[in-house]
C-alpha cells in the first residue's frame, strides 16, 4: 500500500516537473517571437506524425533507456554515474570491432555483440568502481575521466584498426549481418532507424526491475545506497557491492552504445563524446531512478529530440532557439528532485498549520465549552 | 486530488492566454504555405555551428543570397548528432515541410544522400564535397542529385605558393581539422605550393613534418588555440589552418602575438577571412586565404534550378578551370609581384599547363 502511494507521487511529481518545462520552453518560445502552442503541435507531430517518426521516436530513446538505466541502477548504491558516455564509447567499440570482424549467422553474431559491448562496457564502469571501493576515489571524477579515456581510445583504435578504404575518421560500415536493424522491423516501420535495441530495451528493464525489488542482490545494492554503515554492520560487503553496482551500470550504458553505433547508427566516428551519455543523467532523475520510470522519460526525451528538427522547419524558431528549448524542458525535467523536496516542505508546513488550527479550534472548542 | 485539477487548469490557462496572443500570425502563416508554390531552399549543417566562418556559414551565405535574389523562402536545420540516421532525420523534416531543394555541405552526407534520393524521389538535394554511395564507395547519383567537388589541392597551392612568395624564407606549418578527404587535399595542395616557389622561385621556406598536424576536430577553439602557440614558439612564420573552429582558434593566437608586435601569419581557408584576422584598425594577420567558393555553387545550383537547368545525376568539379577556387581579390598583406606571380600559377592551373597532386605521394600527412 505505501509502495503504490510512493510510485503515485513520483509520477505526479515527474508529471508536473515535465509541466513545468514545458511551461518554460513555451515562456523561451514566446519571449524570441513564436507561438507556443504552435511551436508544440510541431514539436509533437514531427516526433508522432506517421509510423516512420513514431519508430525513430523509439529508436532514439532506445540509447537512452540504457544510459538513464545505468545511471539509475549505480544511483540505487549511492553512486553517481556520469561515465554513461565513455562506457556507451566502449561498448559501441566492442560492438562495431566483433562486427566487423566476424562472418557468422546473425543471429549468432547479434548475442556475440551484445555479450561482448556488455562486458566492455561493465569493465569501464567496474574501474572507477574499483578505484572507490579501494582507494576512495570519488566516482563522479572518476567516471568523467574514463569518458576521455574512452574518447581517445576510439580516437586512436578506429583509424587504426577499423577504417574503411577511404576515411580516417569513421569505422566501416556495419553490415546488415552485424547491425541490430532488421528488414522486418524496418519495413513495419516504413524505413524508420528503429531497431531490435528497443526490445532488448524493454527486456533490460524488466531485468533491472526485477533485480532491484525481488532478489537479494538488489536488496543489498540498496541498502549499501541507504546507509553505507547500517549495510556494513549488518554484514553486506559493502566494497563488493559498489564494484558489482558499477559494473553492472556500466554494463547497461555498453549495451546502449551497441543499440546506438550498430542499430541507430551505421559507423563509429571518432572525435564524438555520445550525448545520450549524460542526456541518462537526466532521464533518470526524471524517472526518479526507477526502471520503468527511466523508461518512460527516455521514451519523452526520444520524442523531444525526434519532434525539434520538424519544429524548427515549420516555424521560424532558429536550430538554436530550439536546442535551448528542448535543453530548457530538460533542465527542468530534472528538477522533479527539488520539486519533491519542496513538496514536502510545503506539505510538513501544511500539515503543522493544520494542526495548529485544529488545536486552536480544539482549545476554541473548550473554552467555549466552559461558557 | 482537487488541487492537481487546480494546477492543471492554471497550466492550461497559461497556455491559452500566451496562445491568443499571436494566434492571428499562425492564421496568416497557414494560408502563406498553401498559396506559395515557390521553391523553398533548406540546408542541413555539417559538424558544427552556422557561424563557423567556414564551411557551413559559406553554404548559409550562397543559400541566403539566392533566396534574396530570387524571392525564396530558407531556412536551415542542424542536426542532433553526425550519424546518417541523424541527417536523415533533418532532411526528411525539411522535405516533410515542403522545402524540396536541400543543400548538404560535407562527405558526412554521402550515405543519407543515397538514403534520400530514392525515398523524396520529388525533391532535389545538392551535395558539396561529396557523392552519394550506399557505403561502398561506389557513386550512385541519381536524376534529383548533383554532387559537387572542389580541387582543394589547388587552392591549398595557391595558399602555399602564395605564402612562400611572401615571406622568402621561414617556416610554415599546417593545421588541419579532422583528417577528411577535403582538409587532405588543401594539405596536399599546400606544400606542392610551398615546394613549387622553392624550386621555381628560390625562396627558402621550410616546412617539418612535426608541424603538420590534425587536430581532429572543427570545432575545439582552445585546441587550436594551443597548437598555434606551440608552432609559433618553435619558430614557424605561418600557418595554413583548414580546420573550421580549430583554425579560429589558430587565428585567435596569431592576432594576440601580432598585437605585440610579433610577425605571424595564418593562411585563412574555405572563405576570405581577412575580416576575422584583423587585430588593430585594418591590420589582419591574414596572409591570404585558399578559398573554394562554396557560397557560389550553393548559389549557381538553385539559379540552376530556377532557369530549369539543374544538372541532376552529375558529379561536378569545380577548380581553376571554372573559377571555383582561388585566392581573394584583394590581398592587403601580399605584395603586387606576389598576387601576380599567383595570378601567373592561377592562368598556368586553367590552362592546365601546371598540375598540382590530389594524393599524398611523397608529402606529409
Amino acid at each position: 500500500m505505501k509502495k503504490k502511494l510512493i510510485v503515485k507521487k513520483n509520477f505526479l511529481m515527474s508529471l508536473f516537473a515535465v509541466i513545468l518545462g514545458l511551461i518554460a520552453g513555451a515562456i523561451l518560445m514566446f519571449v524570441t517571437g513564436s507561438n507556443p502552442i504552435e511551436g508544440f503541435y510541431y514539436l509533437f507531430r514531427g516526433g508522432l506524425m506517421n509510423i516512420e517518426r513514431i519508430g525513430n521516436s523509439l529508436a532514439t530513446a532506445t540509447p537512452l533507456i540504457f544510459a538513464g538505466l545505468s545511471v539509475a541502477f549505480a544511483f540505487k548504491t549511492g553512486l553517481f554515474n556520469i561515465g554513461g558516455a565513455g562506457q556507451m564509447l566502449i561498448g559501441g567499440l566492442c560492438a562495431t570491432a566483433v562486427g566487423l570482424t566476424f562472418d557468422w549467422p546473425k543471429p549468432i553474431l547479434l548475442t556475440v555483440i551484445i555479450i561482448a559491448a556488455m562486458i566492455g562496457g561493465a569493465l569501464w564502469g567496474a574501474l572507477p568502481g574499483l578505484l572507490k571501493a579501494r582507494f576512495n576515489v570519488h566516482e563522479v571524477v572518476a567516471t568523467i575521466m574514463m569518458n576521455w579515456i574512452a574518447y581517445w581510445t576510439v580516437f586512436y583504435l578506429v583509424p587504426l584498426y577499423l577504417k574503411g578504404p577511404f576515411l580516417e575518421t569513421e569505422s566501416q560500415r556495419i553490415p546488415m549481418a552485424a547491425s541490430l536493424k532488421v528488414s522486418w522491423l524496418t519495413s513495419l516501420f516504413s524505413g524508420s532507424y528503429i531497431n531490435l535495441g528497443i526490445f532488448l530495451a524493454i527486456i533490460f528493464v524488466a531485468i533491472t526491475a526485477f533485480i532491484l525489488e525481488r532478489t537479494t542482490l538488489g536488496y543489498e545494492l540498496k541498502a549499501v545506497g541507504y546507509n553505507r554503515d547500517a549495510a556494513e554492520a549488518a554484514g553486506i560487503g559493502v566494497n563488493r557491492n559498489i564494484v558489482l553496482s558499477m559494473a553492472v551500470a556500466g554494463a547497461l550504458a555498453g549495451l546502449g552504445g551497441a543499440t546506438f553505433y550498430v542499430g541507430f547508427a551505421s559507423n563509429m566516428q571518432i572525435g564524438v563524446l555520445p550525448s545520450q551519455g549524460f542526456d541518462g543523467i537526466a532521464v533518470a532523475l526524471l524517472g526518479a531512478n526507477s526502471p520503468w520510470g527511466v523508461f518512460a522519460a527516455a521514451l519523452f526525451f526520444g520524442l523531444l529530440h525526434t519532434g525539434k528538427g520538424f519544429m524548427n522547419a515549420m516555424t521560424a524558431i532558429p536550430p538554436e532557439i530550439a536546442d535551448t528549448i528542448i535543453a530548457t524542458i530538460i533542465y527542468f525535467a530534472a528538477t522533479s528532485v527539488l520539486i519533491e523536496r519542496n513538496w514536502d516542505k510545503l506539505n510538513k508546513f501544511r500539515l503543522a498549520l493544520r494542526l495548529r488550527k485544529s488545536k486552536q479550534e480544539s482549545l476554541e472548542d473548550d473554552s467555549g465549552g466552559e461558557q | 486530488m482537487r488541487k492537481w485539477l487546480a494546477l492543471l487548469l492554471v497550466v492550461v490557462f497559461v497556455f491559452a492566454v500566451v496562445g491568443c496572443a499571436t494566434e492571428d500570425a499562425v492564421v496568416d502563416e497557414g494560408e502563406d504555405v498553401e498559396e506559395v508554390a515557390a521553391l523553398r531552399v533548406g540546408m542541413v549543417t555539417d559538424a558544427g555551428t552556422i557561424d563557423d566562418k567556414s564551411f557551413n556559414q559559406g553554404t548559409w551565405e550562397g543559400v541566403l543570397l539566392a533566396g534574396q535574389d530570387f524571392g525564396l523562402e530558407t531556412r536551415y536545420l542542424k542536426p542532433g548528432g553526425t550519424t546518417e540516421a541523424d541527417y536523415v532525420t533533418e532532411i526528411g523534416n525539411l522535405v516533410d515541410a515542403d522545402f524540396k531543394f536541400v543543400v548538404c555541405p560535407g562527405f558526412k552526407f554521402e550515405t543519407a544522400i543515397f538514403d534520400v534520393q530514392d525515398r523524396y524521389p520529388d525533391a532535389k538535394f545538392v551535395l558539396i564535397d561529396g557523392y552519394p554511395h550506399a557505403g561502398d564507395w561506389e557513386p550512385v547519383v541519381k536524376e534529383n542529385v548533383v554532387s559537387i567537388f572542389f580541387a582543394e589541392h589547388e587552392s591549398g597551392f595557391l595558399g602555399g605558393l602564395a605564402a612562400a612568395l611572401q615571406l622568402q624564407e621561414g617556416e610554415v606549418a599546417f593545421i588541419g581539422g579532422m583528417e577528411i578527404p577535403a582538409v587532405q587535399k588543401f594539405n596536399w595542395g599546400f606544400q606542392q605550393g610551398v615546394l613549387y616557389a622553392n624550386e621555381n622561385y628560390s625562396t627558402q621556406v621550410v616546412m617539418n613534418a612535426d608541424n603538420f598536424i590534425y587536430q581532429g576536430t572543427f570545432d575545439d577553439v582552445a585546441a587550436g588555440q594551443v597548437l598555434a602557440a606551440a608552432m609559433f614558439d618553435k619558430g614557424v612564420d605561418a600557418i595554413f589552418a583548414a580546420a573550421g573552429g580549430v583554425g579560429i582558434g589558430a587565428i585567435n593566437e596569431a592576432k594576440a602575438r601580432a598585437a605585440t608586435g610579433q610577425a605571424v601569419w595564418i593562411v585563412g581557408v574555405d572563405v576570405d577571412q581577412y575580416a576575422e584576422g584583423i587585430y588593430e584598425g585594418d591590420k589582419s594577420i591574414i596572409l591570404t586565404s585558399a578559398m573554394k567558393y562554396i557560397d557560389v555553387a550553393a548559389y549557381d545550383m538553385i539559379k540552376a534550378e530556377l532557369d530549369g537547368t539543374f544538372p541532376g545525376g552529375e558529379i561536378l568539379m569545380f577548380n581553376a578551370a571554372n573559377f571555383g577556387i582561388g585566392i581573394p581579390k584583394e590581398n592587403p598583406n601580399l605584395d603586387p609581384e606576389v598576387e601576380a606571380l599567383v595570378a601567373e600559377a592561377f592562368a598556368a592551373l586553367q590552362a592546365g599547363t601546371l598540375v598540382v597532386s590530389d594524393v599524398q605521394g611523397d608529402l606529409f600527412k
